[in-house]
């Protein structure tokens, strides 16, 4: 039995109703094994979130709940709600694909589109969901891939493969992917954790840039990367919440035992 | 340990058993492709002679008559294949997508193990199969009866190599087109079909190829016939009807265009790998794949 | 199982605890130095002169240890803490110095008058015992215990004022009297002070609490 009970500041924005995105019990399995044993968490609008956890705590399958991506799984079963703008995504009037178009993410391993030019891959949201219009492509192509921070770098060679790129601009590519289709919370499962420290440098500039349009939720094994982008801090083990607060009280003066231990490396 | 200290014994045997085993593997390359290299140059050799304009153009002519030619089995090898391929395609490709997608589910796997038991299926089995279907119950052999029966032995085979291309494709990139907002069948037919494409043309070759040489399934079927084709739905030539029938004839002349028509089958066969190869090439520069 | 960070500590620690008891050391002897009217000069000057060595080498020690292994939580908060503390304890054996040179110039025991001596005794002692908890409560990071001992201890201000008023108002007292006393008391209240800087930052080694215990 876990030792000592939820210790959750009570932080004005948790308080208030601005929380953009929020989880209440959320459940998740994977066939007969509990990987989430019921999360109640909110996320504050327009500010960056961080999760942590040792391997195996939950957190990726949890951002894979907040966009419904788990249940692609099978034998993937999710309970629970997930709220975006108060609405619970899992009631059955809501369309799993249009909330989607609205929660975006990257993967830890970039994934560009093999097939496509980087242009392509940078508007694929806006192109397979049939928007024709050049101009609106080429824009969209453009603004994202300057929110990424990739647009200077490849500006003049869009029509290449999307794969040419090193690493750290391939997930760039991915960021700026999924930005193109305009959501409003973007889920991030440790985006760097493949990349060098001036690849992951440039993402956690343009991570912090990004919040001040969106949602941001990124899961990491470093606390001192959470410490860098993040205004808040979750830490979550073996499937339960154990503590919820800003980033910078985690950092200085965690609440809860295990919470010190794990981002001590104490274990984990 | 530097090699200055080993005892020089032990370095020599090292030596030679890699020498040896060297020897031993490339024996064994070369047991391999010598009887294609021998069949490749007895072919060249005996059925060279026989091309010419006349005999890829003309109608087949009695044994003693100069002039004769295969040109309706070219024909009807290029129709009958073509058919096949048209059913086959569609529906082969259709499959092996179910079997790569839904692969978790009950249905996929029954079928995929019937569909595995189908590739090694006995052709002339296939052949009856349809001279019993189409054949009897139309009353005449017919082209479409032969690319029917083509194409239940090719239609396994795409579906099984479709699959495996599919299967190929990573995890992430569906899940990345999903997290796009992307729903699931255009994510198969946009992102998975696309990226796999490579694997799928390589199955379509390997069926063509493989229908291209059938002369079972064809006997009862199509049967032959020495015209040019003018409807699906009458007897039709095959190059591989035709090499059966030539060759066991005896009469040298006909003995001969057999060969002639083993040599254009091959170079057929080779000119399709080539065109295969050539386009996957084109992709492949542009779309490197790390799998 | 012990991290690359946890022997780095182990030798800060070892660095601060040994500054703690040098400057207790340099503080005893020239407070006794200046009550009996002896030289100590000399002892308390290499005290102080080692403390300001091993200030540096703790500084650098631990911006070698932030640098390596980004600490956080309480390896931050100790880190960060005996950084300040170092500084603490050596201003511990720079006044104490100060003292030292005072009583040697001035000789107050012969100088001065009783009851200024006897004063000025009090509070030494006061002064000693906030050195002498400062430090063990560094090792024992009880922070209950710094928090009660304080709000009974705290004296060494307010003597400090207290005797000001005194000697203002006082008559017939020798000008050496005068500037010896007044430096003393004025030093005897830094190192109070400095006391008071270790403890709240054992509170905030403890418990992450910022705390002014003054």
């Amino acid at each position: 039995m876990l030792g000592g009970a939820l210790k959750i500041s009570k932080h004005k924005s948790l308080d208030s109703p601005g929380a953009k995105i929020a989880t209440k019990d959320l459940k998740a399995n994977f066939g007969k094994m509990q990987v989430l044993k019921g999360i109640t968490l909110r996320f504050p609008e327009n500010k960056v979130t961080a999760i942590m956890g040792p391997s195996g705590c939950g957190k990726t399958t949890l951002i894979r709940c907040l966009n419904r991506i788990h249940e692609l799984t099978p034998n993937a079963k999710v309970e629970g709600e997930v709220l975006l703008d108060g609405v619970n995504i899992y009631s059955p009037q809501v369309d799993p694909v249009a909330i989607r178009r609205r929660i975006g993410m990257v993967f830890q391993k970039a994934n560009p589109f093999p097939t496509m030019s980087i242009f392509d891959n940078a508007v694929a949201g806006l192109k397979l969901a049939g928007v024709r219009n050049s101009e609106t492509l080429n824009s969209m192509a453009e603004k994202s891939l300057r929110m990424a921070f990739l647009w200077d770098e490849v500006k003049d060679d869009l029509k290449k493969s999307g794969t040419n790129l090193s690493g750290g601009q391939q997930q760039r590519l991915c960021i700026a992917r999924a930005l193109a289709v305009e959501p409003e919370v973007i889920l991030m499962d440790e985006p760097c954790s493949a990349l060098d420290p001036i690849a992951t440098a440039k993402i956690e500039e343009s991570i912090v840039a990004l919040k001040k349009e969106f949602t941001i939720i990124i899961v990491t094994h470093n606390m001192q990367q959470a410490a860098r982008v993040s205004d808040f801090t979750a830490f979550m083990y073996l499937g339960q919440l154990i503590e919820f607060d800003t980033t910078s009280e985690v950092f200085e003066n965690p609440k809860s035992e295990l919470t010190e231990k794990y981002i001590t490396g104490k274990f984990g | 340990m530097t090699k200055a200290n080993l005892p020089a014994r032990i370095s020599l045997w090292r030596k030679i058993v890699d020498k040896l085993m060297t020897i031993l593997v490339l024996i064994a390359v070369v047991l391999a492709i010598v009887p294609l290299i021998l069949i490749l140059g007895d072919v060249f050799m005996k059925g060279a002679p026989a091309l010419s304009i006349g005999f890829l153009t003309n109608v087949p002519t009695a044994q003693n008559i100069s002039g004769g030619g295969i040109g309706p089995a070219i024909q009807g090898s290029f129709i009958m294949v073509g058919l096949g391929a048209l059913i086959s395609v569609p529906i082969g490709v259709g499959a092996g997508i179910f079997f790569s997608e839904w692969s978790t589910s009950k249905l996929s796997t029954i079928s995929g193990f019937m569909n595995d038991v189908l590739t090694g299926f006995p052709t002339m089995v296939l052949g009856l199969f349809v001279f019993i279907l189409i054949v009897l119950t139309t009353k005449e052999y017919s082209a479409f009866a032969g690319g029917v029966a083509l194409s239940l032995i090719m239609t396994p085979i795409i579906a099984r190599t479709t699959s495996e291309s599919l299967k190929l494709v990573p995890t992430s990139l569906r899940e990345a087109s999903m997290a796009l907002g992307i729903p699931r069948w255009k994510t198969v037919l946009r992102i998975v079909l696309s990226t796999g494409k490579n694997g799928l043309l390589t199955g379509v070759l390997l069926a063509v190829a493989r229908a291209m040489g059938e002369t079972a399934p064809l006997l009862f079927t199509a049967a032959t016939s020495v015209i040019f084709a003018k409807s699906l739905f009458l007897p039709t030539a095959s190059l591989t009807i035709y090499i059966y029938n030539y060759a066991i004839s005896g009469a040298p002349s006909l003995v001969t265009q057999a060969w002639g028509a083993a040599l254009l089958l091959i170079l057929v066969l080779l000119a399709l790998n080539l065109l295969v190869k050539l386009t996957i090439g084109r992709n492949s520069s542009k779309a490197r794949m790390e799998m | 199982m012990q991290r690359l960070l946890d022997k780095g500590l182990e030798e800060l620690t070892t660095m601060v605890y040994k500054m703690g008891k040098d400057a207790e050391k340099a503080v005893t002897i020239s407070l006794r130095g200046f009550l009996e009217g002896k030289d100590t000069t000399n002892d308390v000057h290499e005290l102080s002169e080692i403390l300001v060595g091993t200030t540096a080498d703790v500084e650098e020690k631990a911006f070698s240890l932030i640098a390596k292994y980004q600490p956080v939580a309480s390896d931050l908060r100790i880190i960060n803490s005996y950084i300040k503390v170092a500084y603490d304890f050596e201003r511990y054996g720079r006044y104490a110095w100060d003292i030292s040179f005072i009583s040697t110039r001035f000789n107050a025991k012969s100088n001065c008058d009783k009851w200024i001596f006897e004063y000025i005794n009090k509070m030494a002692e006061k002064t000693l015992k906030m050195v002498k908890i400062s430090i063990s409560s560094l090792k024992s990071l009880d922070a209950e215990l710094v928090k009660k001992i304080t709000k009974t201890e705290q004296g060494v201000d307010d003597m400090y004022h207290e005797f000001l008023g005194k000697l203002v108002k006082a008559v017939g007292v020798s000008n050496e009297c005068t500037v010896s006393s007044t430096l003393v008391v004025r030093y005897l209240e830094r190192i109070g002070d400095h006391a008071t800087h270790i403890m709240e930052a054992v509170v905030y080694i403890a418990t992450g609490e910022k705390v002014t215990l003054r």
